[in-house]
């Protein structure tokens, strides 16, 4: 009987410790900080080459796209400015002005190598700003 | 319209705080008109929440713009079906809509069961009544959907084109049926807790409630799983986003309680480990539903944010203070009534079971939440992505499905080497057949190869099961048909459980196949040129536009061959839409899918060029339909379980025959 009891708490603490194995390793292997532009740019030097992700504003006209889907554009938080580039899937809200996140790498060049980008609406989903305008265009 | 609406919700409202106080008032004292009486009110605050939601449904209908609700999430151009599901595409609708789900189960609950158990139910019914009155709350002083704005806008901003589509049109509605479904076999636990009434009735409704919430929450995953592949255009279903998360968490916990509360029920065991599961699954409902409402955890689902976070906070740290608070006072009354006997039983494989579920969902919580906690702790905003959850639950996920072929079919209480080779020598043998037909074809995957052995393991010992039933019954005579349908039409948990295990085998499959052996390819195409995917050819015959009254659309025209054989015609479209209004999201790309049950090909235009020429990515996505088909299976599953039973033939559910039991009778217990 006790031999069983213990066979079971054996059981259990290696089910508890394998399922903390895992999640640390995986924190420990899949983390990535978060970090504003300017942020980034504060931590140049050591930030070259390691994963990071990044979020910022596109700053307007600068999306440059060539005929092969590759992409190149800004982002910006008000005060400091990076080039990234990025190459896959583009989101279709993506565009002047959103807030854009990408994930990747910023390479020694200073351009931030990206292969995900996700994006943002402007503004909070349920604001009313639209409304206003477009009273005053229906007047 | 608009006034009766609001004036509804606040009687909702007060009526809720009414219920709540008699029913506890009346059990308090024994004066049973109370209890009745509340109850009643119970019913009145449906009629309530039905005139409110008519009421709203009645603005969205006819696109009266001067509620905010209206001008925010319909427009002119919006069909009719769409102005109806507007009901829950915006914050305040959503919230009406828990709303009325919750008062028609709350109903449900008086109306089945108020002559049943005179000292359980009042309890239930307040406890009810306390969730009601948080969430009917938010929406009559917080949330309205009845705000008015101060203008009257000519054209309302409309419905994000993405939510246009069937999919999302019913699924946050089957979410919603989940997710609040788990109030209830919460609420039964904690009138057990409060009455002290510890026994069977709390567990069997429980059960029942749980199991129809689960159902709900893994249709309402499916939903929106396909949803996401079919519109968000990345060639996937799953991306382990915070929203994603918060529907997974409960899912999880949900399962393994659905499976814990049997060892309750037929063994009185693992009382305390059921209480504590059903509050942690209630626990993780409202937290998702507070992380998707709050913005509190970005994700790019835009959803509202708004100002009701810190109010469902304070409505978390109560529930669980509560609870825990009541299961700490009658811990003397969860007493377990067996013990275990041996490692290699039928409980010790549900004990399992229930650890890796939960430790999912400790790891997918910490997960969904590691921004905020790194913030605080180290002051870095620290992220882990789809590669973290990945890791995680792919282990996990594995030896769960061997406990899936497992536990159905090993003996109670102590397993002998007689029985684990009678009833698991030809699921291994089928295992290893799998593996070895694989390896000859190639596959080098380890986690795949597992992964497929696994369900070949489980499917082997469904088999089994239904193959020895049916033997029994034409044993005696009966025809194979017949003796099929009544075995399981005479044990509907049982096998109703088998047919969801199968219809899991199967999403599995389709999982497995599909993230491990996904080929993508992009190109740009001038018309006439083709490009090369596995074994197919995709031929760019070039560019077409035209124009609808909502959108201008561009396709892109693709022939598809196959060893030359031009075997269909796929056009992927990038839409823009004409709006008069100011929506945010005006570029939609509707991807082509070229579905089989073998692969889908995934086609996006990507873009295209003045010169004619296009870019398209292709993807091939293996064995997706599996998923959806398996979400079928598991639904008829579910059905089959949940079907009424009469009484007499329920008795006989309940003493049902096990082969393994035979093997190891259970001495004189």
């Amino acid at each position: 009987m006790l031999k069983g009891k213990l066979k079971f708490i054996i059981a259990i603490a290696v089910i508890a410790l394998t399922v903390s194995y895992l999640v640390y390793g995986g924190v420990k292997d899949t983390m990535v900080y978060y970090l504003t532009v300017e942020e980034l740019k504060a931590q140049v030097p050591t930030v070259y080459d390691s994963r990071v992700r990044v979020s910022g504003m596109v700053v307007p006209g600068t999306i440059m796209k060539d005929t092969n889907g590759a992409l190149e554009f800004q982002i910006t938080d008000g005060t400091q400015t990076i080039d990234v580039a990025y190459e896959g899937i583009v989101p279709d809200i993506f565009a002047d002005d959103v807030e854009a996140v990408v994930e990747g790498v910023y390479a020694k060049n200073d351009v931030f190598e990206a292969d995900t980008l996700l994006a943002k609406c402007p503004t909070k989903y349920e604001s009313t700003d639209s409304l206003y305008e477009n009273k005053e265009t229906s007047y | 319209m608009v006034e009766t609406g609001s004036i509804s919700i606040l009687l909702a409202f007060i009526i809720s705080v009414y219920v709540l106080i008699a029913s506890l008032y009346g059990v308090k004292t024994k004066k049973w008109d109370f209890v009745r009486s509340a109850e009643n009110g119970a019913i009145a605050v449906l009629f309530l929440l039905i005139i409110a939601t008519i009421a709203l449904l009645h603005s969205l209908i006819n696109l009266d713009f001067s509620l905010k609700y209206v001008a925010l999430n319909t427009s002119t151009d919006l069909a009719m079906i769409y102005r109806f599901t507007s009901l829950w595409a915006g914050q305040a609708g959503s919230l009406l809509l828990w709303c009325l789900v919750l008062s028609i189960y709350t109903a449900i609950v008086v109306l089945q069961s108020r002559n049943k158990d005179r000292q359980l139910m009042p309890y239930v019914l307040a406890t009810l009544a306390t969730v009601s009155i948080f969430f009917i709350g938010i929406v009559a002083f917080v949330e309205s959907p009845f705000e008015k704005l101060p203008f009257m806008p000519q054209e309302g901003r409309g419905l994000n084109p993405i939510l246009q589509n069937a999919y999302m049109a019913i699924h946050p509605l089957t979410l919603y049926f989940g997710y609040v479904g788990v109030t209830v076999p919460f609420a039964f636990g904690m009138g057990a807790l409060i009455s002290g009434k510890l026994g069977d009735e709390w567990i069997r409704y429980s059960r029942k409630w749980a199991l129809f919430a689960w159902t709900f929450l893994s249709i309402g995953l499916l939903l929106g799983a396909r949803w996401a592949y079919l519109e968000l255009g990345w060639g996937g279903y799953w991306a382990w986003d915070p929203v994603e998360n918060a529907a997974f968490m409960p899912w999880l916990a949900a399962t393994a309680f659905i499976h814990s509360v049997m060892i309750q029920e037929k063994k009185g065991m693992l009382k305390k480990w059921n209480m504590s599961l059903i509050i942690i699954t209630f626990f993780l409902s409202i937290f998702g539903t507070f992380i998707t409402r709050s913005g509190i955890i970005s994700s790019v689902h835009s959803f509202a944010q708004s100002d009701i976070g810190p109010l469902f906070l304070g409505f978390i740290a109560f529930i669980l203070l509560f609870s825990f608070g009541m299961f700490l006072y009658r811990i003397n009354d969860l007493e377990t009534e067996n013990s275990f006997d041996s490692i290699l039983s039928r409980e010790s494989a549900f004990i399992f079971n229930n650890l890796l579920f939960l430790g999912a969902a400790f790891a997918v919580f910490l997960g969904t939440i590691f921004p905020i906690l790194s913030e605080a702790v180290t002051g870095n905003k620290i992220l882990v992505g789809p590669p973290y959850f990945n890791r995680v639950n792919v282990p996990i996920a594995l030896v769960l499905i061997f406990l899936m072929g497992v536990g159905p079919l090993i003996s109670w209480r102590k397993a002998s080497f007689k029985n684990l080779v009678k009833n698991f020598l030809y699921p291994i043998l089928l295992a290893i057949l799998t593996v070895v037909v694989l390896l000859v074809f190639g596959m080098k995957d380890v986690v795949a190869l597992i992964s497929f052995s696994l369900c070949a393991f489980v499917t082997g010992t469904v088999f089994t099961e239904f193959f020895r039933g049916t033997r029994v019954r034409t044993k005696r005579g009966e025809n194979f048909l017949l003796a099929f349908t009544r075995l399981v039409s005479k044990n509907k948990r049982r096998y109703g459980g088998y047919i969801v295990h199968i219809g899991i085998v199967l999403i599995v499959i389709g999982v497995t196949a599909s993230s491990v052996f996904v080929t993508e390819k992009q190109a740009t195409l001038a018309p006439g040129e083709s490009m090369e995917l596995r074994n197919y050819n995709l031929r760019f015959d070039g560019l077409e536009q035209y124009t609808t009254d909502a959108k201008n659309a561009t396709i892109a025209n693709l022939t598809l061959l196959e060893g030359g054989k031009q075997i269909d015609t796929i056009a992927p479209e990038k839409n823009i839409y004409k709006y008069e209004g100011n929506r945010e999201i005006n570029q939609e790309t509707e991807v082509a899918l070229r579905s089989t049950f073998k692969d889908d090909l995934y086609i996006i235009l990507s873009s295209f060029n003045e010169d004619g020429s296009a870019t398209i990515r292709v993807m091939i996505n293996p064995l997706v339909n599996w998923i959806w088909a398996g979400g079928l299976v598991l639904v008829l599953g579910a059905i089959v379980t949940m079907w009424p039973t009469r009484s007499r033939s329920r008795q006989e559910a309940f003493i049902r025959y096990t082969v393994s039991d035979h093997d190891n009778p259970v001495k004189a217990s």
